[in-house]
């Protein structure tokens, strides 16, 4: 049976954006691991919160109290997860990354290699020296390549090191405190009306039946509940 | 061609050091430059770290810096009572043991899968090895997020509702959640 045309084209259309994609994440991500961890991170984060709010969701051992609690505690944990994940991690990597490339955080080759461009070193406090300075950036140095290998791995390093540090620090200590206080404010509102609606429908006047007909009802509805 | 640059060209947001303004640079500038690194030993281990570190060993790090950092964080929430306390600490164990378990397992297993033809890029050639083993390391983290679109439900969820049920059931203690 002859393929149709439109499979084909459509089969050669994916295998180009395939191509194209594992080209652009080469590009992107292949010397800055740093990054990678920070963007895959907040890709993660979104999908397994989907997950944890639907596991809560469904537990039918979870009590619907503990549930008001838990499932606001999920939420609040996706996005305050996400939030301070790219905004503590990413501003971590950044600035661990701006050290490397000012020259402010060096080692003794590239320093060598600073001297060697003829770059004034600075020996004590105070001397006049562009290195880390804000403006100053040794990847944009005219004979870069000299030192490229070994700056591009120490930074590497400092990058990945960072985006853990970050990642760490945002994900288990700020978005735990964070989420705990925002969620528990969620569960006495949500149980304040809860009780309110209880409330109302406990004073819902029997019409037109007998009060032996509505105990009975009653008894029928919430028989199963244990006090 | 075109439709790939502008791919290329995605901006995840301004960095937070573009951000900072004028006084932030001169607080930078103001700053002592640290001491260079001369431990030789200690700039090989900074540079295998970023060599090494993959996004499994990244998440593993993370879940076991959770498991002792999260639940005391919860255990001491003085905003809810005793007993949605000791449920939300049982869940946050229960959470980390199984993200951290499938997590780890489903990234170490796509980044190992990156050896595969299929994955390779036309301009492989054109870098460096570390490069190269850093794309390995980018794309299997981010075949492993789409692998872990379903685990998450099939396996994560399941695991952690099946591990919070044991920790929940296990407690005897007054404040416990056992019925």
């Amino acid at each position: 049976m002859k393929t149709p045309d439109v499979i084909k084209n459509l089969g050669k259309w994916s295998a180009g954006r395939f191509s194209a994609f594992k080209n652009i994440i080469l590009e992107k991500y292949g010397e800055q691991p740093g990054k990678m961890l920070v963007h895959t991170g907040v890709l993660g984060w979104i999908l397994s919160s989907l997950a944890q709010v639907g596991a809560v969701f469904f537990n039918d051992k979870i009590s619907p109290e503990q549930k008001v609690f838990l499932i606001p505690q999920e939420i609040a944990d996706a996005v305050v997860n996400i939030l301070s994940f790219y905004v503590v991690t990413n501003s971590v990597k950044d600035i661990a990354s701006k050290l490397v490339t000012t020259g402010k955080l060096t080692t003794p080759a590239i320093l060598n290699y600073l001297k060697k461009t003829g770059i004034k070193i600075p020996k004590k406090k105070g001397d006049a020296s562009p290195i880390g300075k804000w403006d100053f950036d040794i990847t944009k140095l005219a004979n870069f390549d000299e030192i490229s290998p070994n700056f591009k791995a120490f930074k590497n390093g400092v990058d990945v090191g960072a985006s853990m540090l970050g990642s760490i620090l945002s994900c288990n200590l700020i978005t735990p405190i964070l989420r705990n206080e925002y969620a528990s404010k969620q569960q006495k509102s949500m149980i304040s009306k809860m009780q309110n609606n209880k409330n109302l429908r406990n004073l819902e006047s029997p019409r037109g039946i007998s009060m032996a007909e509505y105990q009975r009802r009653a008894y029928a509805k919430y028989g199963n509940l244990k006090v | 061609m075109a439709s790939t640059d502008k791919i290329s060209n995605i901006s995840f947001g301004n960095s937070f050091t573009s951000r900072l303004g004028a006084a932030g640079k001169r607080i930078y500038n103001a700053m002592p430059n640290f001491k260079p690194i001369s431990n030789a030993r200690f700039i090989k281990g900074i540079e295998n770290f970023g060599k090494k570190c993959t996004s499994d060993k990244q998440r593993l790090i993370l879940g076991v810096s959770a498991i002792l950092m999260q639940p005391p964080i919860d255990a001491h929430n003085k905003n809810v009572d005793e007993k949605t306390r000791k449920v939300s600490v049982a869940r946050t164990i229960a959470k980390i043991i199984a993200g951290t378990l499938t997590g780890v397992a489903i990234r170490w297993g796509c980044i190992k899968a990156m050896n595969m033809k299929i994955f390779e890029p036309s301009n492989f050639f054109k870098v460096s090895k570390d490069a190269f083993d850093q794309y390995k390391n980018a794309m299997g983290t981010i075949v492993a997020l789409v692998v872990m679109m379903f685990t998450n439900f099939l396996i994560d969820a399941p695991l952690t509702k099946f591990l919070t049920n044991i920790m929940i059931d296990k407690d005897d203690s007054p404040g416990g959640a056992k019925k």
